[in-house]
Parts: C-alpha cells; structure tokens; sequence
C-alpha cells in the first residue's frame, strides 16, 4: 500500500482519490496552510492542561492511499472480526455503511427509505450525488481554524459518513456507518455530516474501532450534526478503539426551533482520547440530551469537554455523563453550560458521576456554568466516589464472587445512562464492553 | 435609614465614599522598581532579611505575567499607583492620639464604638500603615500577640521569620509577588497553646488617597489547642481613577487548633480586590473562612486550606453580590493532602444591573488522601437579565476512597414566593428582600449577630427596587 508523511503533496494525493469537486479541494488546500500556520495547543491552556500530548508525534504519521481513482469504487471483501464485533451492537438497522481506513467496502439502504429520498452515503460520494446539500452544510458547524488538529482534520479527510434524511420523513430503524482502521502508525481523519429536515426522525449509529495497534495511530475525527427545525435526531458515537491508537475528536451539532437530539457519547478503547462535544440551542424550543458512557482502564485516558450552548428562549438540556476509572487509567470531564442574554426560560441540567475502582485510578470533574440571563433554571452536579464496601459485602455475602459483586455495581452504575437508550442490542454491546473491562486483570 | 454601622458597611449608598485630605509624612512616587521597594524597607528599617526577601519578590514580580484567566486585569496600570505611603509619624495606642482627620475617618465608620461593644482587639489601617492598635490585657497576659505586622517584625523578629513567607511564597502568583515586595501593615496574630480568644480580633483597612495600593501583609499563628476569631472589614473612597488592593494572608493552624476568618469587604466600585488567602491545618485542626464580597470594581479572591494531616477539616463560606459594574469572582479551594481530612464549600451569589458574580474553586484530593470528603454547593441568584452568573468549580481527584459531591443552581426568584408572600401582605421590596435573606441565610448564620444585622441589612438595601 502506498503512504504518504503529512503534507502538501498527501492532501492532494488524498483529494485526488476522493473524485472531490474543485470547492472541496481548495477547502482541503486552506486547511493546510492552517494546519502548518497553527501551533499545537498549548499545554498550559484551560482545554488541554489535564492531557499530554507531548508524546504526539505527527512527523512519524502516515496517510494510507489506497490504489488509485474515487475509493467509494472499489468495495472489498467482508469485514473481519473486530469490524463484527462492532456491528454486534446494530444487526437490525435500516442501513450499512463500512469504511476501512477510509475506504468504504459496504454501503446499503433500505429500499424504503431510500425511496423517500434518505441519502446514507459515504461523503466522497455525496459530493458528486447531493452536491448542494454537501456544500451548504460540510463543515458549517466545525471550522478548520478553531486548532491545528481540526485543521488537520479538514485538509487530510478520508471518507467519510453522510446521512441526508428529507423533511418529514421518517426512518425508524438505525442507520449504522462503521469506521474501522486497519493500518498501525495512519491518520484516519472521518467526517460525519447529517442533515435531518424539518420535522424528520433517524437514529444513526456511528461505530468506530480497530485492534491493537503496533504504533501510535491517529485519529481526528469530525461530527456535524444538522437538526433542523423539529426534527427529531438521535446520534451515537460508539468507540472501541485499540491500543495505541489516539483520539482527538468533535461533535457539534446545530438545533433548530422545536428539534430535539439525544446523543450517547460511549469510550471504552484508545490509549488517549480527546473528545469534545457541544450541542448549540439556536432555535426556540429545542431540546438536547446528552448522555456519555465511559470506562478507562489499564494507563487509558479520557477527556471529555462538553458544551450545551442555550442562544435562544425555551430551550432545555439536559446532560448526563458517568464514567468508571480502573487500574492506573485517568478522566477528565468539563461541561459547561453556557446561556446567553435573551435565552430566557432557559432549563439546564448537568451531572457527572465518577466510580473509581482502585487506588492509582484518577478523575477530574470541572462542571462550569456560565449564565448569563435570569429567568431560567440550571443545576449541576458532579461526584466522584469508590467501589460501595457495603453494597458488595451484601452481595458476596450472598455468594456472588467479588468480580461478580464488582460487575452488578458498576452495572447498576451505568444503569442511569443505559436506560435511556432504546436502542436493545447497543445496551448489551456496552454491558459486554463493561464486563470486558472488569475481567482484565489489572496491567497498571 | 442610614444607621451607623459599627463594621463600616454601607447602609444607603456607598456611604463610605468620602475622602479626607491626604497627610502624610512620607508617600513613594507612582510605579514600582527596585528603589522604591529598597526605599519602602529603608524607612521601615526592617533587618536585611525583609529587605532580601522584598527584592527577590520584586523580581520575580517583574517577570511573572499576568494571569490569563478570570477577571480582566489588563487595566490595571501598575506604573500610576503609589506603592507606599506612610500617614502618620507613629502608631497610636489611644484613640485620643490619633490624628484627628484619621481619627474623624474611623469616627465615621464606627471604629472605637465596636471595639467597645464586642471586641478584643482592633487594629486600623490608614493607607499604607497600621495607625492604631489595641488588644485587651486579658488577652495579652495569657500570651496572645495582636500587632501591626511591621511591628511584629520588629518585636518578634524569629517568630515572623519562622513563618513568614511558608504558607503563600513570593512565587505563588503575580499578586503575592507584588505583595511580599511592597507589603505594609497587616495584622500578626500569635495565639499560645491551649488559649481561646472567645471574642473576636478586629482589623479595619481603609484607603483615602487617589491611585493608592494597599498591601497588606497577616499572618496568624494558632498553637495547638487553640482558637482564634478574626475579622476584617475595607473601605474607601471613590475617586475616578482605580485602586488596588493586593493582600497576602498566611493562617497557620496547628493540632487541634481552629481559626476562623472573617471578611466583610466593601471597598468602592473603583478598587481592584486582588487578595492571596491561604491556610494549612495540621493534625484535627479547623480552618474557617467566612468571605463577603459586597464591593469592589473587581474581586479575585480564592480562600485555600491545605490540609496536611489526618482530621483536619476545611470550611469556606462566601457570600458575593455584584452590582452594576461589579465583577466578582470569589471561590475557594480545598487541598486534600491527608488521610480522613473533610471539608465543605458553601457560596452564594447575587448578580444585579449588569454585575457579574460567581465561584471559582478547587478540590483537590492527593493520592493516599483516602477517607476524605468534600462536598461543594454553590447556588446563584440573578436578579434581572442583564447581569451574569459563573461557576467554575475545578475537582481533580487522585485517590479511589474518597466521597466527593458538587451540586449548583442557578435560577430566579420564583415567582410563587414572591407570590405567596405578597398574599399575606407582604410588599414586593419587602418580599424580594426576605427571599434573598433567606437565601445567603447558611452564611449569615455563621456571623457573629452584628455581623449576620448588617449583611442583612445591606443586601436588602441593595435589592430595593429590584421588582417592578
């Protein structure tokens, strides 16, 4: 396989492949010159001082190229195991959407849905399918120039997810989209856009995964979530990546008025995982949930920076975010709740819960408030506790052995958050991540 | 109503907006290098020990930026303050000494007649220097020293130099920096082992003069078993150009010992409140901070406690309200450097006309700290739509047997108290005023019942007006 270092000549390359418009590909070029314009983040900075990022090395990264022409032409063979163990959590979906290392191998809709005029397409191929759509809304919500690594993002994208749902339809089952890479010591830069109409309603299902990785493998991903007035979105991003692989992503999503979004925010792989993700409130009366699930083991560390953005009156959000901490692993949770003048009638709720299973696990909890108009509710809370002695003694004390005991209290944890997905065969994928977890022995 | 306030807390208006004429035998000129800090400890004659420490904190000063995060500081023009200025020729142990517009000033705020009424000790600053000192000799007979910290150095050269600069060093931020360079005046506070001072300590801080820092440097020392109450009130007067007031505070709290601290500031709306609180508590002791920040154009004050040895306990109460033109960014922080150790932060705030008003804090828990506890809350009251809320709390926790709790709203006055309370009768100011009340009530509670009158009082003077 070809690859090249990151540079000039791979956006190009990249761009070349992808069979993108000429607009795209001078959007790829200035986020290059961004790219190299901007400095890593600074340490010292609010955003990033609780990650290290020192040991990045974007010198020694390489982006794959994959023969030659638009990628979306060549689909390959079946996915492998790891890429089943992750379909696991949707068999029964409305749609399939496969990309390895950003090379999308399996595409499909239900007839029904497509003859509606649903588009579930990798992103290249939107381009040419849907152009206006893709123009109007690729990267409105996300700017390259808001960190090098978004920049990096928007000149280095391969792929890609596009999920197009028309006003007033309705698509009941999940859509899922797979990304899945597969090249140790790559940069996987994914972008998911959706684009719900007034009044529509989908569920999509975003899997990202791989196996261990032999070197540090990078991943700058991209969600732009485009709700638009009444629509109904729920979104999942679902990670399981392996080891050595980094993670710096961004979920960003633009309500309408009435629209309302549940998004589940699950981590359970990678070495570090950077994550932020915001949902901003610009039409009266739009609703978003935000929920997040994570459990960092082993020397993994998690950072999680939310932002629920309330710009108009009537809007309410409501955020969740439980993760469980074992062995040497570390989390970082933000949030911030952010209400802006004239956002009256404003309701705004955060909480994160934090479990830390062991000595040597670490948690960070920063819930932010910053409101600034009056007539409004908003409450936060946040708490950091361990393991219950009392509630596993109860439980060992009924025979139960100490794993088991640990297991149904870190379930009965997780029990918050996981009860609020419908979504049947994605809670059991999340419990067997959590048992996974549990099992391993402690390498810390 | 313009009752005389013993704590010199404004009733109406800023009443204590008024300025006498400056007098004065010795003023620095406006900016700060190397000389004028040699100057200051020169016409102090402090031992080169001081003069050392200064400079060191003077250079580090220089090359410390400021911090770029919570209140804008950027206006701030250090070349035009007057770092030191020295009013009067020697410190006064009656009030009949005084010279007589000092005098009239702490007249006007009510000074002598609260020392009479309620306290051990009071000392009073008048720009740069402590101008009048007084502790009851029952007090002094067991042991217990309550001195203008200049004084203190003097006195008690060894016992200030054990301490001085342990809790907050010059490096710790610019401001303790700028502090430890130019300090004057404070309060040294020595309470022998076992003693309990069971009436308060008493420190009023006043500026007069135009463009004036005040940096005053307190340093309290409990021995074991004992018990101290301190408190400390501010004022000044408005003029057009801004102030600053830059303190250093260092609590040490030995086994078993407990201090309490408490601060009702009300400096005009033209004083920059840059302050660096902090204590350590060993073995079983108590630290209390009590923090009221009423006035001010801008406030950055973050109360710490570092808990040091098992069973030491923390507690930060505070209270800001923030008017228009006010930004208030009190906190706290709670440093869990022990097994078994506890703390609680309570913090209320109040934004009205376009204040801004908030908490910043931390809790940290260092591994090995199992057993510890904390639990935070911080509610926020905003009062119309154009003032704004912030809360910041920071919990970095690096140990797994630990029960850590945050929880903070922020809402308005409902609608249904006020609702159910004009049906009985009760006028809108009237209605809005106890609802308040009731609000900052957990900290009024844990004022001495002048105190808890005055707070009171002041906030529902503020809040008139505020239904319509």
């Amino acid at each position: 396989m070809q690859a090249l270092a990151l540079s000039a000549a791979a956006v190009e390359a990249v761009g070349e492949r992808s069979g993108e418009p000429d607009w795209m590909r001078e959007r790829r070029r200035e986020a290059w010159r961004l790219y190299e314009a901007l400095p890593l983040p600074d340490p010292a900075s609010e955003a990033w001082r609780r990650t290290d990022i020192s040991g990045l090395r974007l010198e020694e990264l390489r982006v794959p190229l994959n023969g030659a022409g638009p990628e979306h032409e060549k689909p390959e063979a079946a996915p492998p195991q790891v890429l089943a163990a992750a379909l696991g959590a949707a068999e029964d979906r409305a749609g399939l959407l496969v990309q390895r290392d950003g090379q999308t191998m399996q595409a499909g809709l239900e007839e029904e849905a497509a003859a509606q005029g649903v588009l579930f397409l990798d992103l290249d191929q939107a381009a040419s399918k849907a152009p206006e759509l893709v123009r109007q809304h690729f990267l409105s919500l996300i700017r390259p120039d808001e960190l090098k690594l978004r920049a990096l993002h928007a000149a280095l994208r391969r792929g890609g997810t596009f999920l197009y749902v028309p006003p007033g339809v309705e698509v009941t089952r999940p859509l899922v989209s797979v990304s899945w890479v597969d090249t140790p010591g790559t940069l996987l830069a994914p972008h998911t856009l959706l684009v719900a109409g007034e009044g529509s309603r989908v569920t999509l299902v975003d899997l990202f995964a791989s196996a261990g990785m032999d070197a540090q493998t990078v991943v700058s991903g991209a969600v732009e979530l485009v709700v638009g007035d009444g629509a109904q979105v729920r979104y999942v991003a679902f990670q399981d990546w392996g080891t050595n692989v980094w993670e710096f992503g961004l979920i960003r999503a633009r309500l309408g008025r009435d629209a309302t979004l549940a998004s589940l925010v699950a981590g359970f792989g990678g070495s570090l995982v950077k994550t932020d993700v915001e949902s901003k409130l610009q039409g009266r009366g739009a609703q978003s949930e935000m929920l997040g699930l994570y459990f960092a083991s082993d020397r993994q560390h998690y950072d999680y920076h939310t932002l629920q953005e309330h710009l108009a009156a009537h809007t309410s959000s409501d955020l969740l975010y439980k993760g469980a901490v074992k062995d040497r692993g570390r989390t970082v949770f933000a949030g911030l709740i952010r209400v802006h003048p004239g956002a009256q009638k404003t309701n705004a709720f955060q909480s994160n819960r934090n479990l830390l299973l062991n000595a040597g696990a670490k948690s960070d909890s920063i819930p932010k408030l910053e409101i600034m108009a009056n007539d409004l509710r908003c409450t936060h809370g946040s708490a950091t506790s361990r393991l219950n002695d009392e509630h596993l003694f109860y439980l060992m004390s009924r025979g139960l052995r100490r794993q088991q005991a640990v297991q149904m209290v870190v379930d009965g944890f997780f029990a918050e958050v996981l009860d609020r997905i419908p979504l049947e065969q994605l809670r059991q994928r999340v419990q067997e991540e959590i048992a996974g977890k549990i099992a391993e022995s402690s390498q810390g | 109503m313009a009752a005389q306030s013993p704590l010199g807390i404004d009733l109406d208006h800023y009443k204590w907006g008024f300025r006498e004429p400056e007098r004065y035998v010795f003023k620095a000129r406006p900016g700060l290098d190397a000389e004028v800090v040699e100057q200051i400890s020169y016409m102090k004659g402090e031992p080169e020990w001081m003069r050392a420490f200064r400079l060191h904190a003077y250079e580090h000063w220089t090359r410390r930026p400021l911090p770029t995060w919570g209140p804008d500081l950027s206006t701030i023009n250090f070349d035009e303050i007057y770092y030191y200025l020295q009013p009067v020729e020697k410190q006064s142990r009656t009030w009949e000494d005084l010279p007589a517009e000092i005098k009239r000033t702490y007249d006007r705020l009510g000074i002598p007649e609260a020392e009479r009424k309620f306290l051990a000790g009071v000392g009073a600053q008048y720009e740069s220097q402590v101008v009048y000192h007084n502790l009851k000799e029952e007090w002094e007979k067991l042991g217990v020293i309550f001195l203008d910290t200049d004084t203190a150095v003097q006195k008690y050269p060894d016992l200030v130099r054990e301490y001085f600069g342990t809790v907050v060093p010059p490096e710790d931020n610019k401001f303790a920096a700028l502090n430890s360079a130019v300090w004057s005046g404070g309060s040294f506070i020595y309470v022998p082992e076992g003693v309990r001072v069971d009436i308060p300590l008493q420190a009023y801080f006043r500026i007069n003069a135009e463009r004036m820092g005040q940096f005053e440097r307190t340093l309290i020392i409990c021995e074991p078993g004992s018990y101290v109450h301190y408190v400390e009130g501010c004022t000044a007067p408005i003029y057009t150009t801004d102030s600053l007031h830059s303190a250093v505070v260092e609590i040490i709290v030995k086994e078993g010992a407990r201090c309490r601290y408490t601060t009702i500031q009300n400096w005009s709306p033209n004083v920059y409140n840059l302050v660096t609180k902090r204590a350590v508590a060993y073995r079983d002791a108590t630290m209390e901070w009590v923090d009221g920040n009423i006035g001010s154009k801008v406030t950055a004050k973050y109360p710490s406690v570092y808990m040091l040895e098992p069973g030491a306990k923390a507690e930060i109460l505070s209270v800001a309200y923030a008017g228009r033109g006010q930004h208030q960014d009190p906190g706290g922080k709670v440093i869990h450097a022990a097994p078994y150790t506890q703390s609680s932060v309570v913090s209320k705030s109040i934004a009205k006309d376009g204040g801004r008003a908030g908490y910043r804090g931390l809790v940290k828990v260092y591994s090995g700290a199992k057993g510890s506890r904390c639990a935070v809350r911080c509610d926020a009251l905003i009062l119309d739509e154009h003032s704004r809320s912030d809360t910041y709390p920071y919990m970095e926790i690096d140990e797994e047997d630990v029960q850590i709790t945050h929880e903070a709203t922020v809402s308005k006055v409902s609608d249904e108290q006020l609702f159910y309370l004009m049906a009985r009768g009760i006028k809108a100011d009237e209605a809005m005023g106890m609802i308040v009340r009731g609000f900052i009530e957990p900290i009024t509670k844990e004022l001495p019942l002048e105190y808890a009158v005055e707070l009171n009082r002041l906030i529902v003077l503020e809040m008139e007006g505020s239904v319509g």
